[in-house]
């Protein structure tokens, strides 16, 4: 047997030997088993959930009697976002961006029911999620059970006596790494489990899945040479312990809370009301098709007229009033647009600057790589709302077009003051019926992978980085002689 | 063991010269031990004894002179000399949680060595730790208890050459009187001993040749053969230390 894996395996036999590190690996193999159980079983049933409750408002609205068309337009409509297949596995955003949405005509909503908003504020503190066991209390054990592996060696001399029977400082350092590895790899195992099931029965790609393997893989391995190595480069046991407890603090801890607060700070983003506000003030430079002064809506009228070739909206071959509804939808819809994308904009600067931060935390970029792998990050949630509002206006265009074409002017303009007129205008409810049904198009298996590259890119340069870490300390212990 | 040629001494230093932190620790030490020898060397606390150690295992580069071990140099050849030497520090470390055994199987097995029982049994015997002893965890193992465990260790390994950093400190006079007489069964077995010790009494015990470090060389060097008076030894010992 080679020395690295004749030191790696006696490190394990000691670790088996000792009863608090029996409990920590015993306790984050548990938490992580726990959690990648709680995985399956949430994630099929919240997308259950989702499912029986789309099934259940799409019946609502298809069982709706007879009414007038814009009457359905603000009766709305209910849509959900189906769970990601890996969103049990890292739930990311979606626990705070909430994935319903109520759609009807001239107002774009935001989206509702997030775990959080439903939930006490400890959610916000951590879901048992994979991911978090892996990314906040994996490197926690690794460090607990690796910061003496060299250093109390080297305090109690019995480094020296391996110095001394041959052993190069690099094969100390490897074997010492390569022990803690195999512990890595028992918190990951459940988590590898989860991620095999979600793919082979919940249908999650499995370039996906094998991405987030890699990325998880990569994280504990760059905890796992960072342990050994300060271990070896710091005086004693006590400094190891003490810098590897701060960088983890900081890495796992402060940096993800900071990242989101200098994001904030770096592309501030107007609240929910303030962009309420500037859209009805946008809105009132549209114009309004009441006023008959309106200068948009009287241009407007006149290019109907001349496209039709009448003189009067009451002459038109369609209901005008209808026509107004899809003119008004449109330039609402468009406005809608414009402050979304400018929104997502700010959104997509937040991100990239905390996937920046990512240089300076390794948790940070595992985490990128983990919603975005997962479908879970803040894309997938603004895909979701593009797809949403593009069949909100699909769907409120279509009502309004019903109302253009099947009903006349002359009873939409009575329809209030004459029964006969506004029973005439209450369509049969199979038009709801053909109403198409959501449909949400997650990201292809490219997209996702795209989208995860920044932070394996980052991923990898920790890895490098903490492989020199390991080289400079096995160097410097070589030239020490322990 | 693997005893050196009667022609080369095992362990040469000629003029060795150390410098740490600015200031020169050895000024030119000189000493040469040969197999079935035990040179004990003496002196103060500081006066270089663990560093001439850490030279000849090629932990620490001299600045000057030369250190040849079995005929290698421990500055370019670490690892061939450290093939051929054991070191028991002052305080033999040993893993807590392993036994004896397993211990000894270990360090040997760094270096691809694996012992059978009975060949540690020989071993542990020639220490001298009682059987009882040898299957229990060594957390609860005297000083002396884990010497004996190195000392079994060095003799599997069949190092021609031993490295002794104090011993006898902290040991009742019995077991260091054990130790001693340890030491004098691996000279029987044709080992080169190097011992580093401040205890006279102990090396006129056991050592051949004592030689007193002070001021950064050899300052006197006696021969076991000519008949050691260890009060007026202690007397010059003390006098070379100080001046």
């Amino acid at each position: 047997m080679s020395p690295v894996l004749h030191i790696a395996a006696n490190e394990l036999r000691l670790m088996a030997r000792a009863r608090v590190a029996q409990l920590a690996i015993a306790l984050v193999v548990i938490l992580s088993a726990v959690a990648a159980l709680t995985a399956i079983s949430q994630g099929r049933e919240s997308q259950e959930i989702r499912s029986r409750f789309q099934a259940q408002a799409d019946r609502e609205f298809d069982g709706q009697p007879a009414r007038h068309p814009h009457r359905m337009v603000h009766y709305g409509h209910f849509v959900f976002r189906p769970l990601p297949a890996l969103a049990g596995f890292d739930p990311g955003v979606d626990a705070f961006t909430g994935s319903t949405l109520f759609l009807e005509g001239h107002r774009q909503n935001s989206a509702n029911f997030g775990d959080v908003r439903q939930s006490s504020l400890l959610v916000r503190f951590g879901q048992l999620t994979p991911a978090f066991v892996i990314q906040a209390l994996g490197p926690l054990v690794l460090i607990f059970l690796g910061f003496g592996a060299i250093a109390r060696e080297r305090d109690s001399g019995l480094l020296r006596l391996h110095f001394t029977q041959g052993v190069r400082a690099g094969q100390v350092v490897l074997g010492k790494a390569a022990a803690l590895s195999v512990v890595a790899g028992l918190i990951l195992a459940p988590a590898l489990g989860a991620l095999a099931w979600l793919t082979l029965v919940g249908g999650a790609a499995p370039v996906a899945a094998l991405t987030l393997a890699a990325g998880y893989a990569a994280y504990l391995l760059v905890w796992v040479l960072a342990t050994t190595s300060i271990s070896a480069l710091a005086p004693s046991s006590r400094t190891a312990l003490a810098s590897l407890v701060a960088a983890w603090a900081l890495s796992a801890i402060l940096a993800p809370r900071l990242a989101t607060d200098i994001a904030l700070l770096a592309a501030p983003q107007p609240t929910r009301l303030e962009t309420d506000i500037a859209i009805q003030r946008d809105l009132k430079k549209i114009g309004d098709s009441h006023n008959p002064d309106d200068p948009h809506f009287n241009a407007f009228r006149a290019s109907v007229l001349k496209t039709y070739g009448v003189a009067r909206v009451e002459d038109l071959p369609v209901n005008y009033r209808g026509l107004i509804a899809m003119e008004g939808e449109r330039l609402t819809s468009s406005l809608f647009e414009r402050y979304a994308e400018r929104q997502f904009a700010d959104q997509r600067r937040q991100s990239g600057m905390a996937l920046a931060l990512g240089l300076v935390s390794p948790t940070l970029a595992v985490r990128s790589l983990s919603m975005a792998a997962s479908g879970t990050d803040l894309e997938g949630h603004r895909r979701f709302l593009r797809q949403a509002e593009a069949y909100r206006y699909a769907i409120v265009q279509r009502l309004n077009r019903l109302q253009a074409e099947r009903l006349t002017f002359s009873d939409d303009s009575k329809r209030n003051s004459d029964p006969e007129a506004g029973r005439r205008v209450r369509i049969d409810p199979g038009a709801w019926r053909q109403t198409p049904d959501f449909v949400y198009r997650p990201a292809s298996t490219s997209e996702a992978l795209g989208a995860a590259t920044p932070g394996l890119l980052l991923l990898g340069g920790w890895l490098a980085l903490a492989g020199g870490l390991a080289w400079a300390a096995s160097r410097r212990l070589e030239r020490a002689g322990a | 063991m693997l005893g050196p040629t009667a022609a080369e001494p095992a362990v040469e230093i000629r003029d060795l010269r150390i410098e740490r932190g600015g200031a020169e620790v050895l000024k030119g030490l000189s000493l040469s031990v040969s197999a079935g020898e035990v040179y004990a060397l003496l002196g103060g606390n500081g006066a270089g004894k663990s560093t001439t150690l850490a030279v000849l295992m090629g932990l620490l580069r001299p600045s000057g002179g030369s250190v040849q071990v079995m005929g290698l140099d421990p500055a370019t050849q670490a690892d061939a000399v450290r093939r051929r030497i054991a070191y028991l520090p002052e305080t033999v470390a040993l893993y807590e949680t392993l036994s004896a055994y397993e211990n000894i199987a270990y360090f040997l097995g760094l270096s691809g060595d694996r012992p059978s029982r009975a060949e540690m049994d020989a071993a542990l015997d020639a220490a001298g730790l009682q059987a009882g002893a040898r299957t229990r965890r060594t957390s609860g193992f005297s000083k002396g208890m884990r010497q004996k465990v190195a000392i079994a260790m060095a003799l599997l390994r069949e190092v021609p050459v031993l490295l002794l950093d104090e011993p006898t400190t902290g040991l009742d006079p019995v077991a260091a009187s054990d130790f001693n007489a340890l030491v004098g069964g691996l000279r029987e077995r044709g080992a080169a001993v190097l011992m580093v010790t401040h205890d006279l009494l102990g090396a006129a015990d056991c050592a051949d040749r004592i030689g007193f470090l002070a001021g950064g060389g050899i300052v006197e060097e006696v021969r076991a053969d000519d008949g050691l008076d260890v009060l007026a030894l202690h007397r010059r010992f003390g006098e070379a230390a100080a001046g």
